[in-house]
């Protein structure tokens, strides 16, 4: 049936954008938005869905569904990473359930066709001795595993500058050795949003002193900017001396060996990231309430403790790599106005708990920063929902990055035909 | 028989844990005469590695006789919280050829070929759980094994472990026993030599498990939970007991194949002629068949009536995959099922042979 009042097609309203503002209205609520920003972003470029540590043996295997999509990350018999799309290519019927399972082969529950873990279809009852099994094998799916990190890219072209992203970060994770970890603690928060207000809201810390006194015990939300103008003369020289520590710092690290200036892909690109060593604040060890490690065991070959905090933001996660541990958000849209963030919490894979790690230390500040983060993004959709909302203009001094990414998102949308 | 150098544990090992799917030699490092006719064998891993198994279960060894090699099963009898070795305690079998040549042969620094931990004869987990531990002759080893845990947990225990044995000196593990009864609170020990040949002054009852022995030696057998392993007439007879006493069949655990008559039973190769078969019953559809020894599970059970999913019939698919209450199989299958899943206690009836009576929970 035909709306009443005829809405503006996706171009025109990707069209109405104004530079430095947010985004019009409908490109946050609707629901046919919402199914090209699936197709577009989460089919079309490369995302974030897990890490090797999902499936750390043999025969583990982790379904991620994604809108209408659903995918098997599975460790097969020669210790490999495999992607496969959840798919029996008998009638279509879903192999495994979503989330974690332990399977010897794939075997579909429906008829018993059986594929080897690479895929392979090898039994298939009552079909026939004259059955070419041979190309009905799974479908794979195309992955980079960056450092322990999966990404995939469900379709037939991924963009190619997901290169940079690897060259960026195998070398700045490598210390941390994400691939010998464990998932200490995992959570998921369905945030009443869109998925965009969810990432935008990611990535200023403009909210973060009045929002999330946990995180700023270590967080600090000056390093995502700040007006000179509105500090005291007293919160000013502060800031100024932050900054001068941050050159001094950075160069320091890079000169042990650590690479830690901030690499930026965020506009005119497929893939979008960035990454920077950040300073942890207060005892600048780890983001837990009093800044120390919560792990003894630390990551990988780190040998100390102050080497801050690796972020790295994708379209679609943020994460936080210290030495005791990391924490790894995984953003995955379900609706125009729903939106699943699943949080991990990584410990060295033979760290014990309660022995080398406190799991409430552990987990502490984020639980409470992504619960205070799903109240705000709830806020926004609401606020934005309502008739009277127009796009508001960002700021220069703290949200430059929320303008960068929304231009990368007309970007992308653009280049995909709307 | 391969007698390897007895290489200095390298200390920086300690913590490495044995890996099924890649250990399989154990050296002897101890052998102590339990009884006249009973040794407990010490063994650990060459590279030093530590044993992480539960109080309960067993190993495969693959023993090599000289002119063939045989495998058995024998559980840990050591407890699970001393991590450098694990035991296992053998009666000799007058004619048993492993037995025999665990006694006679097997001496500390030679290494032999064992699979595990496998098994999943473990003690339910939970607070506040009663148990009874009924154990006949050599089958007190795994209940022994789980009787240390408990003791080395250090947590509140209740436990009756009655322990029948043809004499007062055939009684293993015996001054332990008492040493556990005087220590452990919350643990009492009843012995029950069948006869008192040797001990005349033998203060307590003699004879055969009965209805009444139990019914006075454990007047709240119903609330508890029992563990059983012994020769297979003992099971029976126990199993039957407590069900009349009103234990809920599954409150009754047991484990069969380390009792003495079958212990040195020969396995048959595939298409041999049968002349043995095996008990098994399906626990949720109340049925029992016999499987003749070199018949699979699945096919005796689809012939006889018994219905279980299954596909591929090649231990390739795993829709069959089954969980083994009780016994031992002789599985061949094609990747269908994974080690830590047999080590969790399932099985696939399609590739797999008894060993033993089974229980399977289908």
């Amino acid at each position: 049936m035909m709306s009443q009042v005829a809405s503006p097609s996706i171009s025109a309203l990707l069209d109405a954008r104004l530079a430095g503002h947010s985004l019009p209205q409908g490109l946050y609520t609707r629901p046919d938005v919402f199914e090209a920003d699936l197709d577009v972003l989460f089919r079309k470029h490369w995302i974030y869905v897990g890490l090797e540590c999902d499936v750390p043996e043999p025969g583990d295997a982790s379904v991620v569904e994604l809108g209408t999509s659903s995918i098997i990350l599975l460790r097969d018999d020669d210790g490999q990473i495999r992607v496969v799309h959840n798919v029996c290519r008998h009638r279509g019927s879903r192999l495994l359930p979503p989330g974690p399972s332990v399977v010897s082969k794939l075997v579909c529950p429906y008829h018993q066709w059986t594929y080897e873990l690479n895929g392979e279809l090898v039994h298939a009852p009552h079909m026939g001795i004259d059955f070419d099994k041979s190309c009905r094998n799974l479908k794979p799916v195309t992955f980079r595993s960056i450092g322990g990190l999966i990404y995939v890219c469900l379709s037939d072209n991924p963009p190619d500058d997901i290169d940079r992203l690897v060259e960026v970060m195998e070398r700045r994770l490598a210390p941390y050795d994400i691939r010998n970890t464990k998932i200490a603690f995992q959570t998921e928060v369905i945030e009443q949003g869109n998925w965009k207000l969810t990432l935008e809201n990611n990535r200023e810390c403009y909210h973060c002193s009045s929002n999330h006194p946990e995180l700023c015990v270590s967080f600090i939300d000056l390093d995502f900017g700040y007006d000179p103008q509105s500090l005291s003369e007293e919160d000013r020289a502060d800031a100024e001396r932050h900054q001068a520590l941050y050159a001094e710092r950075t160069e320091r690290w890079e000169a042990e060996g650590y690479p830690s200036a901030a690499v930026e892909q965020l506009v005119d690109c497929a893939t979008n990231f960035r990454t920077q060593r950040l300073i942890i604040a207060g005892n600048g060890e780890s983001q837990t309430p009093d800044a120390t490690a919560a792990s003894a065991k630390l990551l990988g070959s780190m040998t100390r403790k102050d080497l801050g905090d690796t972020h790295l933001w994708g379209h679609n996660c943020w994460n936080h790599f210290m030495g005791d541990h990391a924490v790894t958000s995984l953003v995955i849209p379900l609706s125009a106005d729903r939106t699943l963030v699943r949080t991990k919490w990584l410990v060295h894979k033979d760290a014990v708990e309660g022995v080398d790690y406190d799991l409430e230390k552990l987990t502490n500040v984020w639980i409470a920063t992504t619960d205070q983060d799903s109240e705000l993004v709830a806020r926004s959709h609401a606020g934005i929902t309502d008739p009277a909302y127009e796009p508001g203009c960002y700021s220069a001094f703290t949200e430059g990055h929320l303008d960068k990414f929304s231009t990368w998102y007309i970007e992308r949308m653009r280049a995909h035909g709307y | 028989m391969a007698i390897d150098d007895h290489r200095p544990v390298d200390a920086t090992r300690l913590k490495e844990n044995w890996d099924p799917e890649l250990d399989d030699r154990l050296l002897c490092v101890d052998i102590h005469q339990e009884t006249h006719d009973v040794k407990t064998f010490t063994f650990v891993s060459p590279a030093g590695k530590h044993f992480d198994f539960h109080a309960g279960q067993y190993f495969l060894f693959d023993l090599d006789l000289g002119d063939a090699v045989e495998s058995r099963c024998y559980s840990i009898s050591s407890s699970p919280h001393r991590k450098n070795a694990i035991s296992i305690t053998v009666k000799r079998v007058a004619g048993g050829r492993i037995s025999n040549w665990l006694h006679d042969t097997l001496t500390p620094n030679a290494t032999v070929q064992a699979k595990g931990p496998l098994g999943a004869f473990l003690r339910p987990s939970g607070a506040g759980r009663k148990f009874l531990f009924l154990s006949g002759g050599s089958g007190i080893t795994p209940v022994m094994s789980i009787a240390r845990d408990l003791a080395d947990l250090a947590e509140p225990a209740d436990v009756v472990f009655v322990h029948a044995a043809r004499s007062p000196r055939d009684i293993i593990f015996r001054d332990e026993l008492a040493l556990l009864a005087n220590r452990v609170k919350g643990f009492r020990l009843f012995l029950l030599p069948e006869d008192i040949v040797g001990e005349r002054s033998w203060p307590g009852l003699s004879g055969r498990i009965s209805k009444s022995y139990v019914s006075l030696a454990v007047p709240d057998v119903a609330e508890r939970i029992v563990m059983c392993c012994g020769p297979a007439p003992f099971m029976k007879a126990a199993r039957d007991i407590v069900a009349e006493l009103g234990v809920p069949a599954a409150n009754y655990l047991q484990e069969s194949f380390d009792e003495p008559p079958l212990e040195d039973a020969p396995i048959k190769d595939d298409g041999g002629p049968e002349t043995q078969s095996f008990r098994v019953d399906f626990a949720k559809q109340a049925r029992t068949i016999e499987v003749p020894a070199g018949q699979t599970v699945l096919s005796h059970a689809k012939r006889q009536g018994i219905r279980l999913p299954s596909s591929c019939a090649n231990g390739l698919c795993g829709t069959c995959k089954s969980k083994l209450v009780s016994g031992t199989v002789d599985m061949h299958h094609n990747g269908g099922i994974r080690q830590r899943e047999i080590d969790a206690g399932w099985f696939l009836p399609c590739c797999s042979k008894p060993l033993s009576d089974l229980v399977v929970d289908r």
